[in-house]
C-alpha cells in the first residue's frame, strides 16, 4: 500500500548504478595511460647467467627455469603461473629479467611490448610428452611416430613452420584431419602458449598439438584437449583424468621418477629477456589504443567468443550451484532442527568442516581425488563443490532469518485458523524473506565471484577466458578490464533477479 | 457449548523429569458467559486456555465443542480455531502488515470473502475498537494498548463463537490497561462468550458472569463474582482474592540502602496505579523511621495494597517488642500532627513476633 518508498529506492538504485558504471568506464583511459607510460633509464646490460647475480628474475612456476634458478641464492626469483603474467611482471618493473622460451616470445611480441633477448642460456632443455607410468604402450607409440616423422622429414617441416616466426604472421591455422573410431586421447595442456600448444578459435594448434594429432591418427583416436595450468595438469595426469600432458615439459630426473616420457622431440633454448629502453614506445591516443586493443584482443581469431562462452559457463555454474545449494541448505537447516542429536551433530560437523576449508582446496580434492575415477564432467564437479559451500551459507541464512521471527507470529496464525503450512507460507516466510534476502543476495554474489577459480579444473569460465586471450596477445589491460566489467554486470543481474523475487510491500 | 472433562497436561522434559500443570479440569461453558480465570502464578490458567484451542494440546481428558470431540484423531483443528479466537498477552500482530491488513488478512485467506467486503468489515471493527484512523499504520508505530485493540479486532474479524483472552493487559503500561479493558467490557455487553485469564481483580469482579479460581492444576472454586470474591468457600481462594500486594524491606544496621527503598516504593505505587500514595509513604518514612530505628530492634517495613478494596497502608514491625514504641519515640508534636494528616487511621497491635504500628492511608 505504500508505493512511495519503493519507487524512491529503485530510483536511488538506478542512480547509484549509473555512477558505478561511470567510475568503471573512467578506469579505462586511466589504465590506458598507465600502459603507455614508458620507463626511464637505461637498458640492463647482461651477457650471461653469471650476470644475473643480485637481480630479480621472473619465470614460470614449476618450469625447468624454476628448478634451475632456484638453486642460485644470489638472485631473487619471482614465480608466476603463465607466460603473460611473467611478461607483465617484466614490463611493469616488478622484475629485471624474465627467463622463458626463446620461441614463445617471437619478434613481433618482443617489439610490441618493448622487450629484447639479452642472451641465450648455456644449456638447452630436452622436451617431450609426459605419460602415466602404466601407459607405456602409448608412450612407445608416440616415440615411434616421432621417429617416423624425423625419417620422412615431416618433423623438420613442422619445426620450420612453428619454431620460426613464420606462424606469427597468420591468424588462421589448419591441422590434419583423420577418421576416428577409438576412445579419445585425453590431453592436459599445461599452458595455452603459442607456438607450443594454444587455442585459436574453437580449436587447439601448435607444434605439440600437431605431433599429438599424428599420434591420434596412428591410433585412429580423436584428441580431447583441456587447458589446465602447469601444476594442475600434472595432478590431472596423476589422477587419471588425462592420458598425456603437453605444454613444453622438460625432461627432468624428478619427473622421470613419477612419469614416463616419450623421446624428446626438441631441445629448447632458455632465453633471458630484459626491457629494451632504447625502443621508446610511441605515444598513442586513448582512442587509438582502444581500437588497437579491441582488434587484437577481441576481433582477431574471434577471441570475443572466449568471453561470451566464459560468461555463459560462469553463469551456468553459478546459477546451478545457487539452486542446488539453496535446496541442500533447506535439508541442512531441517537437520539442524532435528530432534535426534546425531542428525544435528552431522549438520553442524558439515558446517564446521566447510567453513574451515578454502573453496579452491575443496574443488581440487573433489575433482582430482573424490570424483577422479567417476568420469564426472568438470563443470558438474564445480557445481557440486560450490553448491556444498552455498548450502552451508544458506543454512545459516535460513537459520538467522527464520529464528528471528518470534514464535508468537506462528501462534497468532494458528489461532486465527490457518493450517501449519499456511501459517508458514503466509505469515512466517514473508517476514523471514525480508530479513534473509539481503544476506542471500550477498551469498549469491560471493558464490558467483568464487567461481572464478574453476579454471583450476580446466573449465573455461569468464576468468579463464581472460587468461586465454592474454596468453595469445600478452596484453593485460583490456582482457582484465572486460572480465571485470562482465563480472560486475553479472553481479548486477543477480541483484536484479533477486529484486524481482523480493516480496511486494502489499500483502493482499 | 464447551464441555471440558478430566483435562490434564503434563510436560515431559528432555532430562526425563516431568511437570503436571493441569491435573483434572472439569467445567461446562454456556454461550454468552464471560468467565474470568484467576489464581496464583503457575497454576495452569494460561495452559488451560492454550489447551482449549490446542496450541498446547492436552495430554488427557476430553474437550467437546458444540458436541464434537475436538481431541479426536483427524479432527480439523484449524476449522475449530476459526470458531475459537484467541488474544495473546504479547499481541502477536503481523509486523509486516498494516493494521488494516492485519484485520483483513485471515478473512480474505480463510473465509475467502472479497477484498471489498473484508475491507468494509475490517474498517467497521477498527471503528469499534477506536482505531479506524490507524488503518494504514504498521504495528511498530502503535502503543501497546493500541496493538492489543487491533489484536482484538483481528480476532473478531473471523467471527468467532468464543474468544480466549490470555492475560490481555499484563504486557501493558498501567496507563494503557483501561482502553483494552473497556473494549472487552463492550464485547461482554454484546453477549460475546469469553474466557479471560487476568490479574485485574476489579475488572474480573465487574465484567464476569462467572469466576474460575484455579489452584494446583484444578478449578478450585467456580461461581459468580459475588460468591468467589465475597464469600469464598475454600481458604486458599480467600487468601488469594483478599490478597494484599506488598513490598517488604528489612531495615538492618547502619548501611541500609534508603535510596533503593525509595525506588522500590515508587515502582510499587506505579505498578498498582496508586501514585498519590508514593509521596505520602516517602514522607511517612522520613518522619517516623528515625524513631523506630532508635529502638534498636530488627525492623521490618511493609507497604501494602489491596486490589479488591483498593486500600493501601504502611506498617513498621519491631521484632521482640511487646509494647508500643510510640510513646517513647520522641516525635515532635509537629511531626505527630503531620503524620495524622497523612493517614486515615493508625493501628497499634502486638503480633506473634513483636509489635506492629500500621498507618492506613486515606
Amino acid at each position: 500500500m505504500q508505493f512511495g518508498r519503493k519507487t524512491l529506492s529503485l530510483e536511488t538504485q538506478a542512480i547509484i548504478m549509473k555512477y558505478k558504471l561511470k567510475y568503471l568506464l573512467g578506469l579505462l583511459p586511466a589504465l590506458a595511460l598507465l600502459s603507455c607510460s614508458g620507463q626511464a633509464g637505461k637498458t640492463l646490460e647482461i651477457q650471461n647467467e653469471a650476470d644475473l647475480s643480485g637481480l630479480r628474475v621472473v619465470t614460470l612456476a614449476g618450469s625447468s627455469y624454476d628448478v634451475e634458478l632456484s638453486k642460485r641464492e644470489d638472485i631473487t626469483l619471482l614465480l608466476y603461473n603463465n607466460s603473460s603474467d611473467c611478461l607483465q611482471a617484466l614490463i611493469t618493473d616488478k622484475a629485471d629479467v624474465m627467463a622463458n622460451d626463446e620461441i614463445v616470445f617471437n619478434s613481433a611480441i618482443r617489439n610490441e611490448n618493448g622487450v629484447k633477448i639479452a642472451f641465450l642460456g648455456d644449456h638447452s632443455f630436452p622436451t617431450a610428452f609426459m605419460f602415466r607410468k602404466d601407459e607405456a604402450e602409448l608412450a612407445d607409440t608416440c616415440t615411434a611416430v616421432q621417429r617416423r616423422m624425423i625419417e620422412d622429414g615431416s618433423m623438420q617441416r613442422l619445426k620450420d613452420y612453428w619454431l620460426s616466426d613464420q606462424y606469427a604472421e597468420t591468424t588462421t591455422f589448419t591441422h590434419i584431419t583423420y577418421e576416428t573410431e577409438g576412445a579419445p586421447i585425453r590431453v592436459a595442456a599445461a599452458a595455452s602458449t603459442a607456438p607450443i600448444a594454444f587455442r585459436s578459435g574453437d580449436d587447439w594448434y601448435g607444434i605439440e598439438i600437431d605431433l599429438l594429432r599424428e599420434l591420434g591418427k596412428e591410433l585412429r583416436r580423436p584428441l580431447d584437449i583441456k587447458y589446465y595450468d602447469a601444476a594442475s595438469s600434472i595432478l590431472a595426469l596423476k589422477s587419471g583424468l588425462a592420458d598425456v600432458a603437453c605444454g613444453c615439459f622438460f625432461v627432468t630426473p624428478e619427473r622421470e621418477e613419477e612419469f614416463l616420457f616419450a623421446e624428446p622431440y626438441h631441445d629448447y633454448h632458455p632465453a633471458y629477456f630484459v626491457v629494451d629502453k632504447d625502443v621508446r614506445k610511441q605515444k598513442e591516443g586513448v582512442i587509438a589504443w582502444l581500437k588497437h586493443s579491441i582488434r587484437k584482443n577481441l576481433l582477431t581469431e574471434k577471441r570475443w567468443k572466449y568471453i561470451t562462452d566464459g560468461l555463459l559457463e560462469t553463469l551456468k555454474i553459478s546459477i546451478l550451484s545457487i539452486l542446488l545449494g539453496s535446496l541442500l541448505g533447506i535439508l541442512l537447516y531441517a537437520m539442524t532442527r532435528s530432534r535426534r542429536s546425531w542428525i544435528r551433530s552431522v549438520a553442524s560437523a558439515y558446517n564446521a568442516f566447510l567453513s574451515g576449508i578454502p573453496e579452491l582446496v575443496l574443488l581440487l580434492i573433489l575433482f582430482y581425488v573424490v570424483f577422479a575415477k567417476s568420469g564426472l564432467p568438470s563443470d558438474i564437479v564445480a557445481v557440486i563443490a560450490f553448491a556444498m559451500f552455498f548450502a552451508s551459507g544458506a543454512c545459516d541464512i535460513y537459520k538467522t532469518s527464520l529464528d528471528a521471527i518470534p514464535g508468537g507470529q506462528t501462534e497468532a496464525g494458528l489461532a486465527l485458523g490457518f493450517t501449519r503450512s499456511q501459517t508458514f507460507f503466509n505469515i512466517v516466510f514473508p517476514q523471514a524473506l525480508r530479513r534473509g534476502l539481503p544476506l542471500y543476495k550477498g551469498q549469491c554474489i560471493s558464490t558467483l565471484k568464487g567461481t572464478s577459480i574453476v579454471g583450476y579444473i580446466a573449465i573455461q569460465d569468464l576468468t579463464r577466458a581472460g587468461d586465454l586471450i592474454r596468453s595469445r596477445t600478452f596484453d593485460a589491460i583490456l582482457p582484465l578490464l572486460l572480465v571485470t566489467v562482465f563480472y560486475f554486470l553479472l553481479v548486477w543481474l543477480i541483484g536484479l533477479l533477486l529484486k524481482l523475487a523480493s516480496p511486494k510491500k502489499k500483502v493482499l | 457449548m464447551i464441555t471440558i472433562s478430566h483435562l490434564s497436561k503434563t510436560y515431559h522434559n528432555p532430562d526425563g523429569s516431568h511437570l503436571t500443570v493441569l491435573k483434572d479440569v472439569n467445567c461446562e461453558i454456556q454461550p454468552g458467559e464471560v468467565i474470568s480465570i484467576i489464581g496464583p502464578s503457575g497454576t495452569g490458567k494460561s495452559t488451560l486456555l492454550r489447551a482449549l484451542n490446542l496450541l498446547d494440546p492436552p495430554t488427557g481428558g476430553s474437550i467437546f465443542l458444540n458436541g464434537e470431540n475436538i481431541l479426536e484423531k483427524g479432527y480439523p483443528v484449524h476449522k475449530m480455531r476459526q470458531k475459537v479466537g484467541m488474544v495473546f498477552q504479547s499481541f502477536n500482530l503481523f509486523d509486516h502488515m498494516t493494521v488494516l491488513e492485519n484485520v483483513m488478512y485471515a478473512p480474505c485467506k480463510i473465509r475467502k470473502i472479497s477484498l471489498e467486503q473484508a475491507r468494509e468489515e475490517a474498517m467497521a471493527l477498527l471503528r469499534k475498537v477506536g482505531l479506524a484512523d490507524k488503518a494504514e499504520v504498521y504495528p511498530a508505530n502503535l502503543s501497546g494498548g493500541q496493538k492489543q485493540r487491533v489484536a482484538i479486532a483481528r480476532c473478531l474479524a473471523m467471527k468467532p463463537e468464543v474468544i480466549l483472552f490470555d492475560e490481555p493487559t499484563s504486557a501493558l503500561d498501567p496507563t494503557m490497561v483501561g482502553e483494552v479493558l473497556s473494549v472487552i467490557r463492550q464485547l461482554a455487553k454484546e453477549g460475546m462468550t469469553m474466557l479471560i485469564v487476568t490479574h485485574e481483580m476489579k475488572f474480573a469482579y465487574d465484567v464476569s458472569t462467572r469466576i474460575f479460581f484455579m489452584n494446583e492444576g484444578v478449578i478450585y472454586e467456580d461461581g459468580t463474582p459475588q460468591q468467589v470474591f465475597e464469600a469464598p468457600v475454600h481458604s486458599a481462594t480467600k487468601a488469594f482474592v483478599q490478597r494484599i500486594r506488598k513490598e517488604v524491606f528489612e531495615v538492618e544496621g547502619t548501611d541500609f540502602d534508603f535510596l533503593d527503598m525509595e525506588t522500590r516504593i515508587r515502582q510499587f505505587c506505579i505498578k498498582y496505579n496508586i501514585p498519590e500514595v508514593s509521596a505520602k509513604a516517602m514522607r511517612l518514612c522520613e518522619l517516623a523511621m528515625p524513631s523506630f530505628r532508635a529502638v534498636n530492634k530488627p525492623l521490618t517495613v511493609r507497604i501494602t495494597y489491596s486490589e479488591l478494596s483498593e486500600e493501601s497502608a504502611m506498617d513498621f514491625m519491631l521484632e521482640g517488642l511487646s509494647d508500643s514504641p510510640l510513646p517513647d519515640a520522641g516525635l515532635t508534636p509537629a511531626a505527630q500532627e503531620e503524620i495524622k494528616g497523612l493517614c486515615r487511621e493508625i493501628v497499634e497491635e502486638p503480633t506473634a513476633r513483636g509489635f506492629r504500628v500500621k498507618y492506613r492511608f486515606s
